[in-house]
């Protein structure tokens, strides 16, 4: 392998990655300023650049600043091991996701044909799952090793979501899966390449729905944010925590709904191809990479606007609407899905 | 020697050395996080022996799901670190010992004899090797699949009787 190909291996995973991380101080601007206009009131609108306020988009800014420079706290009796490294796991796990996940289609660089993927492994969705899986470690060490009641509180609530809504999401992909035949997720894109109503979310549309209230619910959002929820447990698993190692966990969920808005978007609404428009070549391919992007920033919106919207649900209220409707109704779609296969229509 | 057989033998020796770990760490939660890491590095061989899904599977499954629940349960219980306590059975730990050496002497004796490791077919298994699983999983091996599958019901509605009983037992007084 020359030098170019070395750094073509080195940028293909490296690109969407970073990509996802530096989304997040435009994501936590985005997220108080859509607060501000849901709720009626301003938003951040004051930090700005030199005087020019720039609708307060110099706000991100200062809140990176305020994580460097608090004091990092580490209580006495936590275990202090587990307790520094809890935040680091969730993080690793957030940004893992975006390896596999492809964010263009193959474009032309230097003589070779390079596709727009971190790594086109053959098991791509499961690698997501089971990163997803490995973050709930995260958070329930960080709950467990800071020995404060409201921290284990919250890493319990935490350990018992994500395996309820986990079933629930993987039985939902199946379908995705069964109508593409592959679990590669560039093949899953190129099968709903050809027309509107080959997007997965048309003949799959309650597949959609379950996946993506379930993808709320392993990111730890409203409505399902029951392992910080505020108003009965202080702060959670992140109640001790202070400083960068608090920036981390805020830092993860932003970067954890941008690979679940990403994943979304390439299982059931085509990923980075958009029907009858097929541009080639290397603006193309970043024509193609826009599209993407412009697809998930949509489902970003709607992770804010569910956010602002929608109240918290009580414990028993997650626990039946995870096992006794959407795992039903991931089944069902299921069902509905081999059928479709099998008698051709797919 | 290359980079991947490399890999694979530091992953071999990192599961080793952390399902040791879980054997002797005394406190339950550092326990259980070991044999985690000891499941991550087996998942690690898994896909440098052409078997992707495998370790997506053992890392899903065993440590995304069931481990997290022991984990559940352990922090639940709220078990604290063992105490090292006056040691009655003094030939106990002298007959583990044995036992470990004795069984380890046997897998060493058994693999050594077995040499070149081929598949069933005794042809190297495809990449990604998730159809041929499937198939082998849903045709020669369906029966003991959905027998597997009865006994995880039978044992779930065990301890769901067992837990019931002794609701109603303490009821009754």
């Amino acid at each position: 392998m020359s030098a170019a190909d070395w750094v073509i291996v080195v940028l293909r995973p490296l690109v969407p990655v970073l990509g996802a991380a530096m989304a997040v101080p435009v994501l936590t601007w985005a997220e108080r300023r859509g607060a501000g206009l849901i709720q009626d009131r301003p938003g951040p609108n004051r930090v700005g650049f030199f005087g020019w306020r720039a609708f307060g988009l110099g706000q991100p800014l200062a809140d990176a600043l305020k994580f460097f420079f608090k004091e990092d706290i580490t209580p006495d009796n936590a275990d202090a091991f587990l307790y520094t490294l809890a935040p680091w796991i969730v993080m690793f796990s957030a940004l893992v996701g975006f390896a596999v996940i492809p964010y263009g289609p193959p474009i032309p660089i230097a003589g070779r044909i390079v596709p727009l993927v971190g790594a086109d492994v053959p098991i791509g969705a499961l690698f997501i799952f089971a990163m997803t899986g490995l973050s709930v470690y995260g958070i329930v060490l960080a709950g467990w090793s800071s020995n404060n009641k409201y921290s284990l509180m919250g890493g319990f609530r935490s350990a018992a979501q994500v395996i309820s809504y986990e079933l629930a999401m993987t039985t939902a992909a199946a379908g995705v899966f069964l109508s593409s035949s592959s679990l590669r997720l560039t093949r899953v894109v190129e099968a709903q390449h050809a027309s509107f109503l080959r997007w997965n979310v048309v003949p799959q549309f309650f597949g959609f729905v379950v996946f993506t209230i379930a993808a709320f619910a392993e990111t730890n959002r409203v409505p399902f944010d029951l392992a910080e929820a505020d108003a009965e447990l202080v702060g959670g698993y992140h109640t001790e925590y202070s400083a960068f190692k608090f920036g981390a966990f805020f830092m993860a969920e932003y970067i954890a709904m941008t690979v679940g808005s990403a994943f979304i978007v390439t299982m059931y609404f085509g990923g980075w191809s958009l029907p009858f428009f097929h541009p080639t070549g290397l603006f193309g391919g970043l024509v193609s990479v826009a599209v993407f992007a412009a697809k998930t920033a949509f489902f970003l919106l709607v992770f804010i606007w569910v956010r602002w919207t929608l109240p918290r649900f009580r414990y028993d209220q997650l626990m039946r609407l995870g096992w006794k409707v959407l795992l039903p109704l991931a089944f069902a779609n299921l069902l509905w899905t081999a059928l479709l296969v099998r008698s051709g229509v797919l | 020697m290359n980079a991947a057989r490399l890999i694979f033998d530091l992953a071999g020796a990192v599961a080793f050395v952390f399902a040791a770990v879980m054997v002797v760490h005394r406190n339950p939660i550092k326990s259980l996080l070991a044999i985690v890491v000891s499941f991550f590095a087996l998942a690690a061989g898994f896909v440098l022996l052409s078997a992707p899904f495998l370790a997506a599977i053992q890392v899903i499954v065993y440590a995304g799901a069931i481990l997290v629940l022991f984990l559940f349960v352990t922090m639940l219980l709220n078990l604290q670190t063992e105490e090292e306590t006056a040691d009655r059975r003094p030939f106990q730990k002298l007959f583990a010992l044995v036992g470990i050496v004795a069984l380890a002497a046997i897998l060493l004796s058994d693999v050594r004899r077995s040499g070149e490791i081929t598949g069933t077919s005794g042809q190297p298994p495809a990449t990604g090797a998730v159809e041929p699983l499937a198939r082998a999983l849903f045709s020669q091996a369906a029966l003991p699949f959905e027998a597997v599958s009865v006994l995880l019901l039978a044992s779930l509605t065990g301890a769901y009787v067992l837990m019931r009983r002794e609701r109603s037992g303490s009821a009754a007084p």
